[in-house]
């Protein structure tokens, strides 16, 4: 189990400082980042990720456990990503999508655990329908699944829920939070609806206000 | 009562199926104009009775054999050498600003005509040429040229170079044309980080991820560049092996042969090529299907990494390679047109003399005079055409039906060569003494599938909610195309222009036979003058010829600035 630490970071657009932010986040936690658009969330994705386009620059650390992430390569960082598209890979099953994303294991370890894993989630049976066939909560269930099969050691949610009715949307953010609590894993959701924010229970922080704060 | 509205919707709504009927007459005519003299049915040779003779005197040829050989060589080769370049560029710097500036880099490659480049690859790999001068004698130890077969080799492999060089910059820009319809490149960038946060290094997320999906846009331009590599007769002219030659190019020079005798097996030749390039175009379509297959399991095997930092650096060095290889040709070219005496090891000429360029400009006014005319007449056509059908089809409210788009398309995918000469019968029975006319016509045939693709987008995407605001301020159909859509196209028409003046400007087989060998044009003369004895003059022309397209494509550039900047003007007075 890991911690994810974000070390005195700030990052400028241009020469205006947008963001700055110092937070630890233990296994198992969810970091709510509110704020309207325009304040920085998606540009603190975009450095978490290591995909900070070149008109920013930052200046901080970010830390999983011991290891420090700053400048490794995006696709080596191991930080799962989550969108509110699920953005499932339209030329391959469902199975294909969430073996895409498993480490490297024999075949027959893979479909078993695709197997397992769709069961849990009520998707039974679902391996090789296509994407374009299921619903958006059945996707987002995928989605889901494919991110922590991946192993990640930390997930990032990017406003996850924001396109899913009231209904299915409580329904999948129980699911995705208690599948976080369960394997540990240290959570940073940017949103901007407060019910998500809190019912992650865990701290929030504003980057609107905060930008206030410091003016 | 006369009403111009009414005509002008009358027009309108006859165009779709006077552009069908225009693309797909001379194609069917020209292909039964070959297809009957094959079965040696030439009546003006007082051959009526059917009989295969054309075809076993076509394989009992000398070398005809190699010569389908080389064909289908030299196209296979070029095209998947210059589909896997394409691959490999676009999957190692998809996140990196290189890829838009490598595609600016070899964009003016698109639109220099095959003729042109091929004489300024000969000039690069030629014994005395400008990579032999390079590396020698420091390298290479050369005093004098080596004593290379090149660019004749009867491999065909100057042809293979000459073609992959020309056709790379062409696949280049419809992927980066596809990846710039916003809807499909949000997805695959989307989807390309999201592997990438699973761990996929960068170049095995794009073949895993965004090639399948691209793929798909791929395909019409591969096919494309498959077909006319197959059947083009100037590469093999410039580059190629003389004996045997390509089958096109024997096809040819049987055709123009004084013996007409030959025109039977020349026809037989014909249905073969037409034969051939089919073949080839279903051969790449079943490995594609096949690749797909085998790949299916290894695309969800979780390996993250094949070599990616050695493709990577491999994918730096060809990037190198190939931009200098163009420069290098160009620079040579260049300096070849300029040149006074030039020993062999020297990179440089002893002098600079404007001597070639004034003597071949005494020659080149009726060329430069016939280019330009059939040019603008062609282009001109096809561009009013164009604009007609996609209008009829926005008033009839429904797109073209698929038999309609692979009609536009057919003059692009089947061999030129196969119904150009059917069709050369047909205008001798209607009217021989128009060469130009006839000329005109046939170029007609190759700009509009060019000025289609290049319009069809732009216009299916006006926001239609210009039109509706017209139409409710009491605007008729006509006024809405004339006064709101045109103005509003303004920049995409004349790069459509520019791109036909391109196509008709570089048309070689079609001005030759259709102009019953007598009208004369820059890319004509400048592959009669490629294979005769001055280089320096050879230079000339085909500097010539690129300079045309791109002073085309410069006021295809400037002119909708001029015209943006004269509508303020017009609104602050």
């Amino acid at each position: 189990m890991h911690s994810l630490a974000i070390k005195h970071l700030t990052i400028w657009q241009q020469s205006t400082p947008l963001i700055s932010l110092d937070e630890t986040i233990q296994g198992g936690d969810i970091l709510s980042v509110m704020g309207p658009s325009g304040s920085g969330k998606s540009t603190l994705l975009n450095w978490l990720t290591g995909m900070l386009p070149a008109t920013f620059h930052a200046q901080g650390q970010l830390y999983l456990g011991q290891q420090e992430l700053t400048h490794t390569a995006s696709h080596s960082r191991r930080l799962g990503l989550l969108y509110q598209d699920a953005l499932l890979f339209p030329h391959l099953s469902v199975a294909g999508n969430i073996a895409f994303a498993m480490p490297k294991t024999t075949r027959k370890q893979r479909t078993d655990k695709i197997h397992h894993a769709l069961d849990q989630v009520g998707l039974k049976g679902f391996e090789n329908r296509s994407p374009a066939s299921l619903s958006g909560g059945q996707q987002a269930r995928v989605a889901l699944l494919r991110v922590l099969l991946s192993e990640p050691k930390a997930i990032l949610l990017d406003e996850p829920f924001s396109k899913l009715d009231s209904q299915l949307r409580h329904e999948i953010r129980e699911l995705v939070f208690a599948q976080i609590r369960e394997h540990k894993l240290p959570a940073i959701m940017v949103t901007h609806d407060c019910v998500d924010a809190q019912a992650a229970q865990g701290k929030i922080v504003n980057l609107g206000t905060q930008e206030y704060n410091h003016a | 009562m006369f009403n111009p509205n009414n005509v002008f919707t009358k027009v309108i709504t006859l165009s779709p199926a006077l552009l069908l009927a225009l693309l797909i007459l001379p194609v069917i005519g020209g292909l039964v104009g070959v297809l009957l003299p094959a079965f040696s049915y030439i009546p003006a040779l007082g051959e009526i009775g059917l009989s295969m003779k054309g075809f076993s005197a076509l394989i009992n040829t000398a070398g005809f054999s190699d010569m389908v050989r080389l064909s289908i060589s030299s196209a296979f080769i070029s095209t998947l050498l210059a589909f896997s370049i394409n691959l490999l560029l676009v999957a190692a710097y998809f996140t990196s600003p290189w890829l838009n500036r490598i595609q600016r880099l070899l964009g003016p490659v698109l639109v220099i005509p095959h003729a042109a480049a091929a004489i300024a690859i000969s000039f690069l790999i030629t014994p005395s040429g400008m990579i032999a001068r390079l590396f020698s004698p420091w390298l290479s130890g050369w005093q004098s040229p080596a004593d290379w077969l090149l660019p004749h080799d009867p491999w065909g492999i100057s042809m293979i170079l000459g073609l992959t060089l020309k056709e790379l910059p062409f696949l280049l820009l419809m992927t980066l044309a596809a990846l710039a319809q916003t809807d499909l490149a949000t997805n695959l960038r989307a989807q390309h980080k999201m592997a990438l946060s699973l761990g996929y290094s960068p170049v095995t997320a794009f073949f895993k991820v965004v090639l399948p999906n691209l793929y798909p846009f791929l395909r019409l331009p591969v096919l494309a560049v498959l077909a006319y590599a197959s059947a083009n007769v100037e590469v093999p002219l410039i580059l190629g092996p003389n004996a045997p030659p390509t089958l096109a190019v024997a096809i040819m020079n049987w055709f123009n042969d004084v013996d007409l005798t030959l025109r039977i097996k020349a026809s037989a030749g014909a249905i073969i090529q037409l034969l051939l390039t089919i073949g080839l175009l279903i051969v790449w379509w079943c490995g594609e299907k096949i690749i797909k297959r085998i790949t299916q399991l290894s695309l969800v095997n979780g390996t993250r990494n094949y070599a990616d930092k050695g493709i990577t650096w491999f994918v730096h060095l060809l990037t190198t390679v190939i931009v200098s290889c163009v420069l290098l040709s160009l620079v040579g070219l260049i300096l070849w047109s300029f040149a006074g005496y030039w020993r062999f090891p020297e990179s440089l000429p002893d002098q600079l003399v404007l001597m070639h360029w004034q003597s071949a400009f005494s020659h080149m006014q009726t060329p430069i005079m016939n280019t330009l005319l059939i040019g603008f007449i062609a282009t001109l056509a096809a561009i009013v055409l164009t604009l007609f059908t996609l209008e009829a089809e926005q008033q009839r409210g429904y797109t073209l039906s698929r038999f309609a788009t692979i009609v536009i398309y057919l003059p692009m995918l089947i061999p030129s060569i196969a119904f150009l000469f059917g069709l050369v019968w047909f205008q001798e029975q209607i009217n021989s003494q128009h060469a130009l006319f006839n000329v005109i016509f046939s170029h007609l045939l190759f700009v509009v599938p060019y000025v289609f693709l290049s319009l069809a987008n732009s216009y299916r995407r006006l926001d239609p909610r210009f039109m509706n605001l017209a139409a409710s301020l009491g605007a008729t159909p006509t006024k809405v195309f004339w006064q709101i859509k045109l103005p509003m196209l303004a920049t995409p028409i004349c790069i459509a222009c520019a791109l036909g003046l391109a196509v008709s400007f570089s048309q070689y087989l079609p001005t030759l036979l259709n102009g019953g060998g007598r009208i004369n044009t820059l890319t004509t003369e400048a592959v009669a003058l490629a294979s005769g004895a001055s280089r320096r003059v050879s230079a000339v022309y085909a500097l010539v010829q690129m300079l045309l397209p791109a002073l085309a494509f410069a006021l295809a550039w400037f002119i909708p600035k001029l015209l943006i900047q004269n509508q303020h003007k017009g609104n602050h007075a």
